[in-house]
């Protein structure tokens, strides 16, 4: 049975309040290697977003019309990943043919995501609470952009903190993982203003 | 053999994929019953928490839950144990979180007067925030704690818990008001059911 | 790599010179929102000590097998495979914890590390010495996380693996239970090692 939450709750939650990224810590290993570059942070946000998006939907369709039917939960883990895998290739190839231009800003990022643990950990987590198929899809939704989101700031708060004095043995990842610290706390005050969480 | 070819591929991959699945399907055969076991045995203890009623061993556990009746008084379904002289009533409860269905137990007083305690069955929330709901000190501050006007209430800030038994409020959960606040929803939809029960003809 | 794979080479530049957190904060998704305490960290990163070493071993013993287009895949099944037992082990032998560590043991299989070491390492190496490479890879990330795991704890509830430590008067830091301390540890401690590592002249 799905839980009795409003999608949009969800969905504000997944951007602000428990950030999938500041929260849930998915998502960390290309978060800290890409976000130097606003550009590419720019680029990856936007396929994180939509992959997030269109995984969640499809895994719940196979989860709950397949693999519950048959009794195969306990596979669900390899099927996630070669689902999620498939829909990256998919969206590689859909977005070569339709728009090249978005294929140059977007194509080197997409094998990334494969191995992005945000995007099979939206998934485990809409099985895991049962989500109704609204609720999958605004939940990937809001999690994929509440990752763009945090990945923008933290590029745009790495261009400043590169001129700053910082002590040899902080610099790079060291004051960079520092800096997401300060960001979790930020986005734990949404909980007082947003009345979701 | 050639190992590039498509057909070595095609048959290795699906040799390797058919070997792990098997060996999958067997490992999970030989612990469904164990798994089956351990939720129901869980859910016991839960209800005897919720209930304040002590136990050290798992056969313990088992010989006070043969006593435990499911009861239903005007179409609410109860779990009634008489313990220690006098009778105890319990609820399983659920609704939404902000994540997902909180699962709770919550333990009342036979004369609707007092809360018994509560014990988190099963819940979703963001470790750290949300997910503090299971942590004792969280449960701690609903044992005996005093029902005013048929509802729990929240204190208005955070805290580490408000273990005033006659207070009728508990502590909300730091950056997590979400969770708090489905959780007092939860509980006091629970009691406006149960309340008009305990209260009437036994 | 180092040129010459003895077993202590490989120990020491698993756990400390190459250690995959300190240096590129690798693998750290799947087990940071678990450090709040000692014993979920402890089960979690034993499951990544165990997948670690046996997908390594399994890759090693398949390479000369496995054909080159489906390489990936075939890494992500035997990787997935070793999760997925970790997962049904703690449903049926250790349930509280299962229930705790929720989807992050599933979450194991996108942990950069276990194939980041299968790819750069089992793929090219005989079995027991992969064995040996992603045991020390996974006791690496396993240290690190231990480390941030004792503070929140410490900190946050006065205890050690659940038992009560520090006297009833000292007030429980509530920050350290919440996920940004775990942040702000892990950068302490990559400060911390790298601050060693710069002394000691090692390559930064």
């Amino acid at each position: 049975m799905s839980p009795e939450i409003n999608p949009l709750a969800l969905f504000v939650a997944s951007i602000f309040t428990s950030n999938i990224l500041l929260a849930n810590f998915l998502g960390m290993c290309s978060f800290i290697s890409i976000s130097k570059d606003m550009k590419s942070s720019n680029g990856l946000g936007l396929a994180v977003t939509l992959v997030l998006f269109v995984t969640a939907g499809m895994n719940w369709v196979v989860y709950n019309l397949v693999l519950v039917p048959l009794g195969l939960e306990y596979l669900r883990y390899i099927i996630f990943i070669v689902v999620i895998a498939s829909i990256v290739q998919i969206i590689e190839m859909i977005i070569d043919r339709v728009s090249p231009r978005l294929y140059i800003t977007l194509g080197i990022f997409l094998p990334l995501i494969t191995v992005n643990c945000a995007i099979l950990g939206v998934s485990l987590f809409m099985e895991i609470r049962q989500y109704s198929f609204v609720q999958s899809l605004t939940y990937g939704l809001g999690s994929g952009l509440g990752w763009w989101l945090a990945i923008m700031l933290l590029a745009a708060i790495r261009r400043r903190v590169e001129k700053a004095p910082v002590p040899a043995g902080l610099k790079g990842p060291g004051i960079t993982v520092i800096t997401i610290g300060f960001m979790a706390m930020a986005f734990i005050g949404f909980g007082g203003m947003l009345p979701v969480q | 053999m050639n190992k590039q070819s498509f057909v070595y591929t095609v048959v290795f991959t699906f040799v390797v994929a058919f070997i792990f699945v098997a060996l999958l399907a067997g490992a999970n055969a030989m612990t469904v019953e164990q798994v089956r076991f351990n939720q129901q045995i869980r859910r016991q203890r839960a209800i005897l928490t919720a209930m304040d009623v002590p136990y050290e061993t798992e056969q313990e556990v088992a010989e006070i839950f043969d006593n435990v009746e499911e009861v239903e008084y005007n179409g609410v379904s109860l779990l009634q144990l008489d313990f220690d002289g006098e009778t105890r009533y319990a609820q399983e409860v659920s609704g939404g979180g902000v994540w997902g269905t909180i699962r709770v137990i919550l333990g009342i007083q036979s004369d609707g007067e007092r809360l018994l305690g509560i014990e988190v069955l099963e819940h979703n929330e963001t470790p750290g925030l949300g997910g503090r709901i299971d942590e004792d000190w969280f449960k701690r501050q609903f044992r005996e704690k005093k029902i005013i006007d048929g509802t729990i209430e929240l204190n208005e800030q955070p805290g580490e818990g408000d273990f005033d038994p006659d207070s009728g409020r508990i502590d909300r959960i730091t950056g997590a008001t979400g969770t708090s606040t489905s959780m007092r929803r939860i509980i006091n939809a629970s009691l406006e059911e149960v309340l008009p029960v305990l209260g009437g003809e036994r | 790599m180092s040129d010459v794979a003895t077993p202590t080479a490989i120990l020491k530049e698993n756990v400390w010179t190459s250690n995959p957190i300190f240096m590129q904060v690798l693998g750290i998704c799947s087990a940071l929102a678990v450090t709040n305490l000692l014993v979920n960290t402890w089960i979690m990163t034993l499951g990544v000590v165990g997948v670690t070493a046996m997908s390594n071993l399994t890759v090693s013993l398949l390479k000369t097998f496995i054909p080159r287009k489906v390489r990936m895949m075939v890494q992500t099944l035997i990787i997935a495979f070793y999760v997925i037992i970790v997962d049904i082990l703690l449903r049926a032998y250790l349930p509280d914890i299962s229930r705790a560590l929720g989807p992050y043991v599933g979450l194991i299989i996108t942990n950069c590390i276990i194939m980041g070491r299968a790819e750069a390492f089992a793929q090219s190496n005989p079995p027991l010495i992969s064995l040996w490479d992603g045991l020390t890879s996974g006791l690496g990330y396993m240290g690190v996380l231990l480390a941030i795991a004792l503070f929140r704890e410490l900190l946050g509830f006065g205890t050690l693996f659940g038992y009560q430590v520090l006297p009833n008067a000292f007030e429980p830091w509530i920050i350290m239970v919440m996920p940004p301390s775990a942040f702000f540890l892990l950068g302490i401690l990559i400060w911390v090692a790298k601050s060693i590592m710069i002394k000691q002249g090692e390559p930064v």
